[in-house]
């Protein structure tokens, strides 16, 4: 699943750079680029602005700099998507979902998908039969919804892009299996809406929002142009979705979201995690199934008496998965606490500046 | 992949047509010479480019596909907003899919950037000994929306290529024109670049 934009630049190489005396410069121009922010209201459109000007000055400044002499095109791209990566991480708070109508829209959104999930099924947008496969959907919805886990421009478009590859290769091997015209945006847009629903990746609106404000714009080009484009066009048609758009009769969608709206706040009464998969419902939930981060508790309600024994190394398994993330999640909050006090110590100094405790989408 | 910088003059060519016109076996026919009936698709065809040279000059075009279905018309212009050139499908033996693409063009007018290069293919004319079907229709209202037609069959292979070369060319001395008159191409997205190295275009996938 090698998406074009996902060969990692080597951010530790660029820090390493960064931390030279030679670099003494550039690291005093990044400080108080990130300090100058402080003085302004916050306002994203003149944030982007500043920053999209800033990247780009910074790559004539990076390329004529005695540290990168000789350097290759691919150094240098790599030491600006390492700006670009520090920048945002500092800049983040300020700049994601900052005003209150980007939460606003957030919320909304999020609601709408609850309540379609509820309903929706492939047929409603036209997704292809040969796709209809709830299993094979999993690892789009996985990547869809790992979005939040990064803060980097770079990062959450990564996030998109396989998304997108898993669709596409689920496509491709349904156009090979059969006898069957190539699959072209026919069938994947139907398939992105469809995952999105499923997903209800977090802050839908205001990740799309951050990507194209502040990912460079000499990056956001050709194929992850498009497929954001695809993205931000699912995100429209979801946010209007209407009785019309999913050939349903006015009434029939009236019910279907009276009847989603009981479904919920009764499931929220009973303090159970929202439910995904609508074809799922009543059958018991495995521990591979779609489940949102915050949903994975499947056990939480169970009664002993209830468990068959399939339930129990299910059970097993998810407590040994519980026990890996928490040692993991400690370990990497030490790790944070440290790094924080290096970064107060040296105010602003580029310490060394550690990834998500998840590593890289692959 | 780096996007590494290349002297390369880069288009990005919406697709527009009704669900089953065959929008894309027409693009995919064009980027892999072959029909996909016979032979196996093995390419996501959403998003394809093609290099061309005109006059000696690389040329990339960056084809967009967009869904077809009536349901998902309303989405078109975040896809044309800024788009160089626009190929409206129709199916040359269904009259529906005609007026769907006489639809796109109004919108297109208001919507699109002003100077967007329109061709109209009139698909499948390999099935047009089944219908009497009445081309010079659509011809003159290809003329008189300064559009240019072609018939194409993703089947025969017939009129693609010319087609594509066509946009290419077109293409290309709209760039010419807008340089000589001192007018650089509008900014795709606020950046305004004084230097005039053309845009920066990673290798192409798909070259011929």
């Amino acid at each position: 699943m090698d998406s074009s934009s996902s060969s990692s630049p080597d951010f530790y190489g660029f820090l390493d750079r960064m931390r030279r005396p030679a670099a003494a410069d550039l690291i005093r121009s990044v400080k108080s680029f990130i300090v100058s922010f402080s003085l302004n209201a916050t306002d994203a459109e003149e944030d982007s602005k500043r920053v999209q000007e800033y990247l780009f000055t910074m790559e004539a400044t990076i390329k004529d700099h005695p540290l990168w002499v000789n350097a290759s095109y691919e150094e240098i791209d790599n030491a600006i998507e390492g700006l670009e990566k520090f920048i945002m991480t500092k800049l983040f708070n300020r700049t994601f979902a900052s005003s209150p109508e980007d939460s606003k829209i957030d919320s909304d959104i999020s609601e709408k998908i609850r309540l379609l999930q509820c309903f929706i099924k492939p047929n409603h947008l036209d997704v292809p039969r040969l796709l209809r496969n709830e299993a094979s959907w999993l690892l789009a919805v996985k990547e869809l919804q790992k979005i939040n886990a990064y803060k980097a421009p770079r990062e959450k478009l990564t996030c998109i892009m396989n998304c997108c590859q898993v669709i596409n290769n689920l496509l491709l091997n349904a156009s090979e299996s059969v006898h069957h015209a190539p699959a072209g945006a026919d069938e994947f847009l139907p398939a992105l809406i469809y995952i999105t629903i499923k997903a209800n990746p977090p802050q839908l609106h205001s990740n799309l929002k951050f990507v194209q404000l502040f990912r460079r714009e000499t990056k956001l080009i050709s194929e992850i142009e498009y497929y954001l484009t695809n993205l931000i066009s699912a995100k429209t048609f979801i946010l209007n979705i209407n009785a019309h758009s999913l050939s349903m009769e006015e009434d029939e969608f009236e019910n279907h979201m009276r009847n989603a709206k009981l479904a919920i706040e009764q499931s929220t009464t009973d303090s159970r995690p929202q439910m995904l998969d609508t074809d799922a419902v009543g059958s018991r939930r495995k521990g591979k199934e779609i489940i949102p981060e915050e949903a994975r508790y499947p056990f939480l309600d169970a009664n002993p008496e209830e468990l068959t024994s399939e339930d129990v190394k299910n059970l097993l398994g998810t407590y040994k998965q519980l026990v890996n993330r928490y040692t993991s999640l400690s370990a990497a909050l030490r790790r944070l606490s440290l790094d924080e006090n290096l970064l107060l110590s040296s105010s602003y100094s580029l310490s060394p500046m550690r990834d998500p405790p998840f590593r890289e989408t692959k | 992949m780096v996007a590494k910088p290349s002297n390369n003059f880069s288009f990005k060519l919406v697709l527009l047509g009704d669900g089953r016109v065959g929008k894309t076996s027409l693009v995919v026919r064009y980027i892999n010479n072959v029909f996909s009936e016979k032979q196996e698709a093995t390419i996501q065809a959403s998003y394809l480019t093609k290099r061309l040279i005109i006059d000696g000059v690389p040329v990339t075009l960056s084809i967009w596909d967009t869904a077809g279905q009536e349901r998902f018309h309303a989405l078109g212009p975040i896809y044309y907003r800024d788009a160089d050139a626009a190929l409206l499908v129709y199916d040359i033996t269904s009259s529906e899919t005609f007026n769907r693409v006489t639809k796109w063009v109004k919108e297109l007018q208001q919507m699109a950037p002003p100077d967007i290069i329109m061709t109209i293919a009139a698909n499948k004319s390999d099935l047009l000994r089944s219908k009497k079907i009445n081309i010079q229709d659509a011809e003159s209202y290809s003329t008189s929306i300064g559009a240019r037609l072609f018939v194409t069959s993703a089947k025969t292979g017939v009129g693609i290529d010319e087609m594509f070369l066509d946009i290419a060319k077109r293409l290309m001395d709209r760039r010419k024109e807008s340089a000589e008159g001192l007018l650089t191409a509008p900014p795709r997205k606020g950046i305004v670049i004084i230097d005039d190295e053309p845009e920066k275009e990673p290798p192409p996938k798909c070259c011929s």
